[in-house]
């Protein structure tokens, strides 16, 4: 039998929310044989100390993964396209003052 | 009801169950934390010791309940006393055996504990309904976990399936011993402790395990039998060592502050 296809190896992803709204952050991985003990293993590794909220448990074979050089570190200087250049903080200074401006006037 | 109104043998029923919860866990706990090391696969070993250390502490919150009722130590109740002193139910004599006979007895005993506790959340006595919610909660997912494990080793068929059922034949008398009517069980149920007969209880438990064996095609031993009197108070060698080894720590410094 080729250990790499018997389901026990079925490789799982979890993620993990650690309070309401924040974001989901991969924490590791579980082997598991179905979606089912996958949940109960992810939620032993990831869940058992109160440190989670909620939990994604994802096949490792569902996801799409992307790591062409040629497409995410392209040669060429792409400094223009950072946000970086632009400093908001002013203009958000601005329109903080004239929002409670408004509001005192109402 | 507070525990100091309670008529004296009220109080020693109260007594004696809680220490038959208590006991339940413990060695149930201990029995499956032999697991540590050498579970199925890796994860199994964490869920499984994850899942003992949970008995463990329900069995030291029934402890800490009853040290406060009779004026004890719950170390003193959990690891100072001689094998034939304590009172969990046959089921918990076996030793650990195989995965299948161990995901067998994990499936009886978290369903009767469920039921138990459900009951229990209805007592007259706050501290033990409040106790019981508390575990009930945390065996949502113990039930979870070994109704997963029940099917996937009855739907594997096979040497699996076989494993299984002869487990079930040799831990279906003595998991009835769950619901051995307990000596105090009239004081207890005039009191309201107990909401319901235990007999009550195991006659929902096996409509239970009756439906979901029936579910997955498994043939149950015998669904009339019943808790034989010594069913708490039988001990058995493979009990007496498993009584050696968590004791040992216990009694290699009798005097020590743990």
């Amino acid at each position: 039998v080729n250990e790499a296809e018997t389901p026990r190896d079925r490789v799982w992803e979890v993620f993990r929310q650690e309070s309401e709204g924040d974001p989901m952050i991969h924490g590791g991985n579980v082997r598991a044989p179905d979606e089912e003990l996958a949940l109960h293993y992810a939620r032993e590794f990831y869940g058992r100390r109160q440190e989670s909220h909620r939990l994604w448990v994802v096949p490792r074979e569902a996801i799409v993964e992307l790591d062409d050089p040629d497409l995410l570190q392209p040669p060429f200087d792409r400094s223009f396209k950072r946000p970086g250049g632009y400093i908001i903080k002013h203009k958000l200074e601005a329109a903080k003052a004239r929002a409670s401006q408004d509001g005192d006037a109402s | 009801v507070s525990e100091y109104e309670l008529a004296p043998a009220t109080r020693e029923a109260l007594a004696e169950l809680l220490l038959t919860l208590a006991d339940d866990e413990f060695v149930l706990g201990f029995w499956d934390s032999e697991w540590t090391g050498i579970a199925p696969m890796l994860e199994e070993d964490v869920a499984m010791s994850s899942i003992s250390q949970d008995e463990i502490g329900h069995a030291r919150a029934w402890y800490e309940l009853l040290a406060g009722l009779t004026d004890d130590d719950p170390d003193r109740i959990a690891f100072g006393r001689e094998p034939d002193a304590y009172r969990h139910a046959a089921l918990m004599n076996h030793p650990r055996t195989d995965w299948a006979f161990t995901v067998a007895r994990r499936y009886l005993y978290e369903h009767a504990d469920a039921l138990r506790l459900e009951a229990l959340m209805r007592s007259s006595h706050a501290p033990v309904a409040e106790l019981a919610a508390k575990m009930r909660r945390e065996e949502t997912y113990h039930l979870l976990h070994f109704d997963a494990w029940l099917r996937r080793l009855a739907e594997a068929g096979g040497e699996a399936r076989e494993r299984l059922l002869a487990a079930v034949d040799r831990l279906w008398a003595d998991a009835q011993a769950v619901f051995t009517p307990l000596a105090g069980e009239a004081a207890l149920l005039e009191s309201g402790i107990l909401p319901a007969p235990l007999s009550a209880i195991r006659a929902e438990w096996v409509e239970r395990v009756t439906a979901a064996f029936a579910a997955l095609g498994l043939p149950l031993p015998d669904a009339a039998a019943e808790p034989s009197g010594d069913g708490r108070s039988r001990r058995t060698d493979d009990f007496g060592w498993l009584h050696s080894q968590f004791t040992m720590v216990a009694r290699s410094e009798a005097a020590a502050t743990w």
